[in-house]
């Protein structure tokens, strides 16, 4: 056990991923509508000490009722479509959705029509399209970023997320952004 | 003789069931002598019905749902026929009648609660323990079979590919030995060595990520990570090699278009003991983590019958005591003198599964070190023995025995087919699952680390 945490050390230390300018946080859930695996590899491996996506404060939660970004990969199935629905509407307001990759965005998908209902933008409204085949664990992370930087500003949308590193902030900044939203 | 009369004989003369498919006017099933040759028996099918062979070869099981769900077709004797692919039908169609006493299912999926693909598992439990799992598949059909009807063969590669990033390689090469077959073309000494390096730069990143996942399933972090760590490097590793980090479009049927010049195979085969190294002292450490290593034994059990009788494939399979390993028997491949490995406590159990992909990595590792001495070069295949409007190719791929089938009129696909390692092996994560705990079962499923996307196509 001493010899795998010193080894992570090490490896901290070789790759000496910048630190975080700011603190930042977006709760993420996934969802696959029908990809080929390969999104969610890469998805993965946003987390491994080479990218560590969670030095942002970026991380994937268990339900999309925690969440404030959808992140969905592969072509809509026609078995997906309900399951993604009901994953959109279980997330409070505000958020956000990704599409992941290519067959996300309906480029070069491979499928049979009848099978497929199609991109992810046919089923639900986009706010950030992140090309690739699939996208590679640091192109993610940076359009995280973008995206986080995005909606803090407000850009699309109602503010999204938080500043503060602390959970609680959080959770204060979201129910005023709750409260502004239900006046405007 | 009767089609069920040549199954059955073949079956008593030590063939194996290799997968079924139908087409609209037939149904044809593919058997695999010892040496590894592929044979293949069809049956016309009448009224849209076939009789079946599931009694014969229980792994056909699957198969003939999905050809029913698919082609419209009844297997007489296959009672009771219920649905795989076919989602519209309701619960009772689909699952396992069970009952008794404080007997209630519970439903997961299909959205998973990390970063994992779309599928529905359908537990049936009293208390904590698992009496039955009926797995749902199929979210992710796509289609693709049907999709790729009518493309030409060098078209079609991507459909086969495009079934599953993580078994990109081994359904490219499966492809591409089928199409071959059915041209009439015999891939050279130069086209297997790359396929080869191919196929083990694969079965790489896949275990290393396969014993990540059972680390995380374990909540052994600092495993988790490490291992993380080694897929990265691995996929770099790909991407410098190939320009894909999965290692996309380097197969092509009939041709091996893609060089590596002296200085980057040296690199590769550097990156590539660097990371054996590495990979060798974390496996001690996990295998020195007590608590760990608790985790992992006398649970999720398939034993050797069971594992033949069901068609397990692969490292399951291996670490159950079935020792086949297409590799063995690949002529089409670089894999001479090959013989598969077993872990020390060849027991079905996660523990077994795990080691399997430990001992199998200290091999890829080795082949790697052996294949990469010198500049990969392009290369043509040379003509064969005439070709035959039906192909088939057989690979092993990082989670077992691949299938693909290739039906072709003047180079252009009428009949895709492709029974991935994952396809032959859910049933039996399925099987290993009943007498368990329900929350030993994401450690169980994690130990088999298959793919949905290239069961579901």
């Amino acid at each position: 056990m001493q010899t795998l945490l010193r080894n992570l050390q090490r490896l901290r230390r070789t790759v000496a991923l910048p630190a975080p300018t700011r603190g930042r946080s977006l709760a993420l859930r996934h969802v696959d509508a029908g990809s080929c695996n390969g999104c969610e590899h890469e998805l993965t491996l946003a987390a491994s000490p080479y990218e560590d996506v969670q030095r942002f404060g970026f991380g994937i939660v268990a339900s999309p009722r925690h969440a404030d970004v959808l992140l969905v990969t592969g072509t809509v199935t026609t078995r997906m479509r309900e399951p993604l629905l009901a994953a959109y509407r279980a997330m409070p307001e505000p958020r956000r959705v990704v599409a992941l990759g290519d067959c996300a965005l309906g480029r070069g998908v491979l499928a049979d029509d009848t099978e497929i209902v199609g991109p992810v933008e046919a089923v639900l409204p986009v706010d950030l399209r992140i090309p690739g085949c699939p996208p590679s664990p640091p192109t993610i992370t940076q359009a995280l970023l973008d995206l986080h930087d995005a909606g803090i500003r407000g850009d699309a949308g109602p503010p999204l997320g938080g500043q503060a590193p602390s959970g609680r902030l959080r959770l204060q900044g979201r129910q005023q952004e709750g409260r502004r939203r239900r006046r405007g | 003789m009767t089609y069920r009369d040549r199954i059955a004989s073949a079956l008593d003369d030590g063939l194996r069931f290799a997968g079924l498919y139908a087409t609209d006017a037939v149904v044809r099933v593919a058997l695999v002598e010892p040496d590894g040759a592929l044979r293949l028996e069809s049956v016309e099918v009448h009224d849209k019905r076939v009789p079946t062979i599931v009694d014969l070869a229980v792994a056909a099981a699957w198969d003939e749902r999905e050809a029913a769900d698919l082609y419209g077709l009844e297997f007489d004797g296959h009672e009771p026929l219920r649905p795989l692919v076919e989602h519209d039908l309701d619960l009772r169609h689909w699952t396992v009648p069970v009952h008794g006493d404080d007997a209630y299912q519970v439903a997961v999926g299909p959205i998973h609660a990390g970063v994992i693909e779309s599928g529905h598992f359908r537990f049936h439990v009293v208390g904590d323990k698992i009496l039955h799992l009926d797995a749902r598949l199929f979210y992710k059909h796509r289609g693709l079979e049907r999709a790729a009807e009518g493309r030409s063969l060098q078209e079609g590669r991507a459909y086969a590919q495009r079934a599953c990033a993580a078994c990109a390689v081994s359904n490219s090469v499966a492809y591409a030995h089928a199409c071959e077959a059915a041209v009439g073309l015999k891939p050279n000494a130069e086209i297997a060595r790359v396929r080869t390096v191919l196929l083990e730069l694969e079965r790489a990143w896949s275990h290393l990520n396969d014993i990540a996942a059972v680390c995380a399933g374990a909540g052994l972090a600092a495993g988790n990570t490490f291992f993380a760590a080694l897929t990265e490097r691995a996929r770099r590793v790909n991407e410098q090699l190939t320009g894909h980090r999965f290692l996309f479009d380097s197969v092509q049927v009939g041709r091996s278009a893609f060089v590596v010049d002296a200085a980057a195979v040296a690199a590769a085969r550097e990156d590539v003991a660097s990371i054996a190294a590495d990979s060798k002292s974390g496996w001690r450490e996990l295998l020195f983590n007590a608590s760990f290593q608790d985790r992992l034994p006398d649970i999720g059990i398939v034993t050797a019958e069971d594992a033949r009788t069901l068609g397990a494939v692969g490292p399951a399979a291996r670490a159950s005591g079935v020792t086949d390993d297409v590799r063995s028997t690949s002529r089409l491949l670089a894999y001479d003198g090959f013989v598969p490995v077993a872990p020390r406590r060849v027991a079905g159990d996660v523990q077994a599964r795990l080691e399997q992909r430990a001992v199998e990595l200290l091999q890829t590792f080795e082949l790697l070190d052996t294949l990469l001495d010198r500049p990969l070069a392009a290369a043509e295949a040379t003509a064969g023995n005439g070709g035959s409007p039906i192909g088939l190719g057989r690979v092993e791929s990082p989670r077992g025995a691949t299938l693909c089938a290739v039906e072709q009129d003047a180079g252009r696909l009428r009949r895709l087919h492709l029974r991935t390692g994952s396809y032959a092996n859910w049933p039996v994560v399925a099987h290993a699952a009943a007498g368990n705990l329900l929350p030993d079962f994401p450690l169980i499923n994690k130990s088999f680390e298959l793919c949905y996307a290239c069961a579901d196509r």
